[in-house]
């Protein structure tokens, strides 16, 4: 991240909302490929919401994603307790966020060009 | 972090519904099969399926990028097994199966169960290839900031 040196406050927070929302695909992912496995338990990350807004107030932090187990969801007598309704919302939820912030970032980096290039937006 | 990693991490589970769905179609259509290679009725199959840690190419891929963490499970099916129900027996003398009372042992296969089942596997499916595309269109739009 630091090699790059012409970034901005923004880019660096876009490049984290991008990252958490990858990694929180990939639990997504996980849990509705888990759907019908026997005593699987959903996983979430840690605090998602805390380091989303972390990464949106552009502070400096350590990203370790760490997927834990969510408790206190309806559990099947299977001992599963994938829950459809939740992990399909937060997949949609989840790809507009993606999709914002992939916005976000051509803006921004088509800003830059313009300022390299002399205004002109080519 | 990797995207291409959650493809086959959904892959997994899509392979996986594929196989249950095909089970009970074997189950379906082996409803009334009084002789089996092992010697007496079909017996109805069940798959399991078993969490397990995601594909050691994806894996190395993360270790590889210093990104190891605990890894998201990918399904597998861990066994086919027999359901161990006894079979229905029927009163059917003239059968060429029946036993010396007249009685013939015909599967222990339920429609119902077998088409709910069937549904199950078929709404999983669904539910995994839409992830699939969500994660196809993360990429596509990774892609797109190259422009």
């Amino acid at each position: 991240m630091s090699m790059m040196t012409i970034e901005t406050p923004l880019m660096r927070g876009l490049e984290r909302v991008l990252d958490l929302s990858a990694f929180r695909h990939q639990i997504i992912a996980a849990n509705l490929a888990n759907i019908d496995t026997p005593g699987y338990q959903t996983r979430d990350a840690r605090d998602f919401a805390g380091e989303m807004q972390q990464a949106m107030d552009g502070e400096e932090t350590s990203f370790t994603p760490v997927a834990h187990k969510l408790l206190g969801l309806l559990e099947r007598p299977d001992g599963n307790n994938v829950s459809v309704e939740r992990e399909s919302l937060l997949l949609a939820q989840n790809q507009l966020r993606f999709q914002v912030a992939v916005a976000f970032l051509k803006s921004e980096f088509h800003t830059m060009s313009a300022a390299i290039n002399g205004g002109s937006t080519s | 972090m990797n995207l291409f990693g959650m493809l086959e991490l959904s892959g997994s589970a899509l392979g996986a519904e594929r196989q249950r769905a095909e089970v009970v179609a074997s189950n379906m259509a082996n409803a009334q099969t009084t002789r089996t290679p092992a010697g007496g009725p079909y017996r109805r199959q069940l798959v399991v399926f078993q969490a397990q840690r995601a594909p050691r190419f994806a894996l190395s891929f993360a270790l590889a990028g210093g990104l190891e963490r605990e890894s998201s499970s990918a399904v597998r099916v861990a066994a086919v097994v027999s359901d161990q129900r006894p079979p229905v027996m029927r009163f059917e003398p003239g059968h060429p199966d029946a036993n010396p009372q007249g009685y013939v042992a015909y599967p222990q296969v339920d429609p119902i169960e077998e088409m709910t089942d069937l549904l199950g596997a078929v709404r999983a499916y669904e539910l995994n290839a839409s992830a699939v595309q969500a994660t196809k269109n993360m990429i596509a739009q990774s892609l797109d900031l190259l422009r």
